[in-house]
């Protein structure tokens, strides 16, 4: 079963995101900030993680930095509210950029595309 | 004997008191006698003006024919004789020698035998010789002497009345024409005048042909005829330019001569000097005074008199008008030029109620054209364009239509009634196209008084006149227009001091003009920054309130894909006949509205504003090297660039930027001793069109094998600073545009990354129209390099 960690602060979203993944089959591990995000990434051989941006404690860039250190082949989503960071070059290391909408689809079609084998 | 005395003496008194005229007082005298004494002829011989000869006047007999015509020198016969010992004397034919002397009397009496000739004297003067003549040889008695005696007394009484009343006669002549003269010259200061009055008048009293003046120009030197009367024998003229150093040099009184002229007649001419203060001012010229017959004849001292009379009188008058004359020119220049000056001042001051360059114009050439400013018919202001490099009309004015003309204080501020329109007075800065450009590209006045018919040719339905003035109108040696103005209307010549004055006034003009421009410029600079002011204020107030609405839109974002994805998920879960599917998809539909409205609020407030546009490869790049340059130069890296146009690409100028600018730190990175990085640009084409590509090489020895694979991952980095995302981002910047990066290694020597990125397809068509651009993009699509 593939593994996914979803980091979000808000709770609401992690709920909806684990419920939604759960039901497609994958194996879900939540963290609320970048930090316990790492720690997941350390213990657990992940096969993608879905960051949010912004959270308190360590963001979701600077995660995503220290992520790609560690685990350069590991997939990394950023998931965020905000669209202005598409601009920006920090984020361009992601391997993908989404945009939280309530319409789930497009995340489960970007998780699929990367975990289809 | 005593009563024919008595009736003779009777007689005699009764003719000299009578008022028959001289000449048959002293004929009727010498009948009288004649007969009284019984003589064949009794004859009177006057003595001349030059008292030397004796010439016969009067005959008992008659009128005496022309070739009677006798006369005697002083001591020549027996009437010679008695007019120098003034003693009568008698003598006879029989007598030794009186034939031989007195022989010319026989053509008058043939058979003469007595001469009896007595003086006609009184107490102090000789007037003349009485001779009596008889074919007897007779003598005279006592009382026959005493009667001659008493005869000869009167005969003289009457000859020295008339020459007395001739005289007077003169005199009252010679006064009543000194008065006409003097009347004359003091009648009149007007120069020219006053002279034609005295060369007339002079040539009338004399009786004289022609008459001249000449009169040495005091500033010049030069002698010139300034008034002639009547006729001046040509061949006179040489003489008369001549005679005035002759008065200097030699120091005569006068000149008097004679000439003779083609024809053999003979001209005589009279000349006195017109000296005043001891200095000569010239010559009075007389010619030819004209006998009542209409001959010629010498002038005689007493002309000569006259002429100098008048001379001195003339010479007065002369002074005095000169120097009315000059006084007055002297007066009217001083008042054309305080006129000037003051129109200059006025117009320097109303120059100074306004920094409008319209305005100025306006006031310029008010004064250039009303009557009390420097009064022109045309005037017209052209400008420089810089750019097109020729001379633009900016505003002309006419002269006023005469009416009573305004202070020129109150004209200057009237708007312009009599405007010409110049805005079709374009004339390119040549210097063969006339004096208009000429002195705008000499920086000097130019006075055209006849202009070349061949530059007519580039103003002529517009600007017309024969005679102009130009000047330009430079600031701190640079020309910014001309001044031109004419008088072509009125035909009136331009003059020299309102010529001068225009000049004072373009320096100035030019002046206030340049600064009215400045201003202008100034204030337009202002309103702009008060626009990009506002502008500001309104973008703060945007940024401000899309700030706001952005944080909004995220924190409601959050809340809202919970309850729309739950109640997707609630949805997924009710049965499809429950009512609880109803509710859930209205919560779906009113979540999905509200996401839509947050999405249409970023887009207003900017978030996903893209910065695409049309932008130049090389600019691009030569923009990014300026941003490394002093890294580069830092670092001792030579740049070598060989940059070919290309079409455009329709790009994030911003991100392309960033591309190169991390491939030159790259490559400066890779080369920390010095080295060379080499730039080219060229086109490439491929099967879906036409690319631009960018070869970025250095010579930092290359990436070595083991790390190749790795360059273009996040985070990755051979060096001991950086993030290791500058490839990456590079590489996404660049596939985003739909293009490529290859590296090519060469282990030992260096790397090149070459950048590909599509050529807008309709950036093509779109530099096609442009003409210019199109060879390079046909080129470009030939696969030609440039």
């Amino acid at each position: 079963m593939k593994k996914i960690l979803v980091a979000d602060d808000e709770m609401s979203i992690r709920l909806l995101y684990s419920e939604e993944l759960k039901e497609e089959g994958y194996e879900v591990y939540l963290a609320s900030n970048g930090k316990e995000a790492l720690e997941i990434v350390d213990k657990i051989p992940l096969d993608l993680v879905i960051l949010d941006i912004k959270m308190p404690e360590m963001d979701g860039i600077e995660a995503l930095r220290q992520i790609k250190e560690r685990k350069p082949n590991l997939p990394v989503l950023l998931s965020t509210a905000y669209g202005e960071y598409k601009q920006d070059f920090a984020t361009w290391a992601s391997d993908e950029y989404l945009v939280k909408s309530s319409d789930l689809e497009d995340l489960r079609a970007t998780v699929k595309r990367y975990l289809k084998d | 004997m005593a009563s024919e005395r008595d009736n003779l003496l009777t007689q005699m008194v009764e003719v000299i008191t009578s008022t028959i005229s001289f000449g048959e007082r002293l004929s009727n005298l010498v009948h009288l006698l004649g007969r009284y004494l019984k003589v064949d002829l009794a004859l009177y011989f006057g003595l001349d003006k030059t008292k030397e000869i004796l010439t016969l006047q009067i005959s008992s007999k008659g009128a005496i024919p022309p070739h009677l015509r006798l006369e005697f020198h002083r001591g020549q016969g027996v009437v010679g004789e008695v007019a120098q010992t003034r003693k009568p004397k008698v003598v006879y034919r029989r007598q030794e020698g009186v034939l031989a002397l007195n022989a010319p009397l026989e053509k008058i009496h043939p058979a003469f035998n007595t001469l009896g000739a007595f003086p006609v004297a009184d107490d102090n003067f000789l007037y003349g010789v009485l001779l009596l003549v008889d074919r007897e040889e007779r003598s005279f008695s006592s009382p026959e002497r005493h009667m001659v005696h008493l005869a000869c007394l009167m005969l003289a009484g009457t000859v020295r009345q008339a020459l007395l009343q001739e005289e007077a006669k003169k005199r009252i002549a010679e006064l009543s024409v000194l008065f006409e003269v003097g009347k004359a010259l003091s009648s009149t200061v007007e120069l020219d005048e006053l002279l034609e009055r005295v060369v007339s008048t002079t040539a009338k009293v004399i009786n004289a042909r022609g008459a001249a003046l000449q009169i040495i120009d005091r500033i010049t030197g030069e002698i010139r005829v300034s008034s002639q009367y009547g006729q001046i024998p040509t061949m006179h003229a040489p003489n008369l330019a001549e005679t005035p150093q002759r008065f200097q040099m030699a120091e005569v009184p006068f000149l008097e001569g004679q000439t003779r002229d083609s024809e053999g007649r003979v001209h005589y001419h009279l000349i006195v000097p017109l000296t005043f203060k001891g200095q000569l001012q010239g010559t009075l010229c007389v010619f030819d005074k004209r006998t009542p017959n209409g001959d010629y004849q010498e002038f005689d001292p007493e002309n000569r008199q006259l002429l100098f009379t008048m001379a001195g009188l003339i010479v007065n008058a002369l002074e005095n008008a000169l120097t009315y004359q000059q006084v007055e020119t002297l007066a009217e220049r001083n008042e054309r030029m305080v006129r000037n000056l003051t129109a200059l001042q006025e117009i320097s001051r109303a120059m100074l109620t306004t920094v409008q360059e319209d305005r100025l114009l306006e006031i310029i050439l008010q004064g250039l054209v009303q009557e009390r400013g420097l009064g022109f018919d045309r005037a017209v202001v052209l400008m420089v364009d810089e750019p097109l490099q020729l001379l633009r009309g900016v505003k002309g004015a006419l002269r006023p239509r005469p009416a009573e003309p305004l202070p020129l204080s109150e004209a200057l501020l009237l708007p312009l009634d009599n405007e010409l329109n110049v805005s079709d007075w374009q004339i390119p800065l040549r210097p063969d196209l006339g004096a208009l450009p000429l002195a705008a590209l000499q920086m000097r006045p130019y006075h055209i008084h006849q202009r070349e018919p061949e530059t007519l040719a580039t103003l002529d339905k517009i600007f017309d006149a024969q005679e102009f003035f130009v000047v330009p109108l430079v600031v701190k040696d640079r020309v910014t227009g001309v001044i031109v103005v004419d008088n072509q209307a009125s035909a009136r010549p331009l003059e020299a001091e309102p010529l001068h004055a225009l000049q004072m006034l373009a320096t100035q003009a030019a002046l206030v003009l340049e600064n009215a421009h400045l201003y202008t410029t100034i204030e337009a600079n202002n309103r702009e920054l008060m626009l990009i002011r506002e502008r500001m204020l309104e973008s703060d107030r945007l940024a401000a309130l899309s700030s706001l609405a952005s944080g909004m839109a995220h924190e409601i974002r959050n809340p809202l894909v919970s309850i729309g994805g739950f109640a997707r998920r609630i949805a997924k879960l009710v049965d499809k006949d429950s009512p609880l599917r109803g509710y859930v998809e209205v919560i779906q539909e009113e979540v999905s509205r509200l996401e839509k409205l947050l999405r249409e609020i970023l887009d207003f407030t900017g978030e996903n504003l893209s910065y695409f546009g049309d932008h130049n490869l090389e600019e691009l790049i030569e923009d990014t090297l300026l941003l490394v340059q002093r890294d580069l130069e830092a670092s001792h890296i030579k740049v070598v660039k060989e940059l070919g146009e290309l079409p455009r690409l329709h790009c994030d100028d911003r991100q392309i930027k960033q591309v190169f600018y991390n491939l030159f730190q790259n490559a400066r990175q890779a080369m920390p001793n010095g080295g060379t990085l080499t730039i080219k640009t060229y086109p490439v084409e491929k099967e879906d069109g036409l690319y631009a590509a960018a070869a970025i090489a250095d010579t930092g020895g290359g990436i070595p094998l083991e790390v190749l694979h790795n360059i273009f991952n996040p985070f990755f980095s051979t060096k001991d600073y950086g993030t290791g995302l500058g490839l990456s981002i590079a590489q996404r910047i660049v596939s985003r545009h739909y293009g490529q990066i290859e590296v090519k290694n060469e282990l030992g020597k260096g790397v090149t990354f070459i950048v590909t990125l599509p050529v807008a397809k309709y950036c093509l068509v779109k530099d096609a129209d442009r003409g210019t651009a199109a060879a390079s993009a046909i080129n470009v699509q030939s696969g030609g390099r440039r």
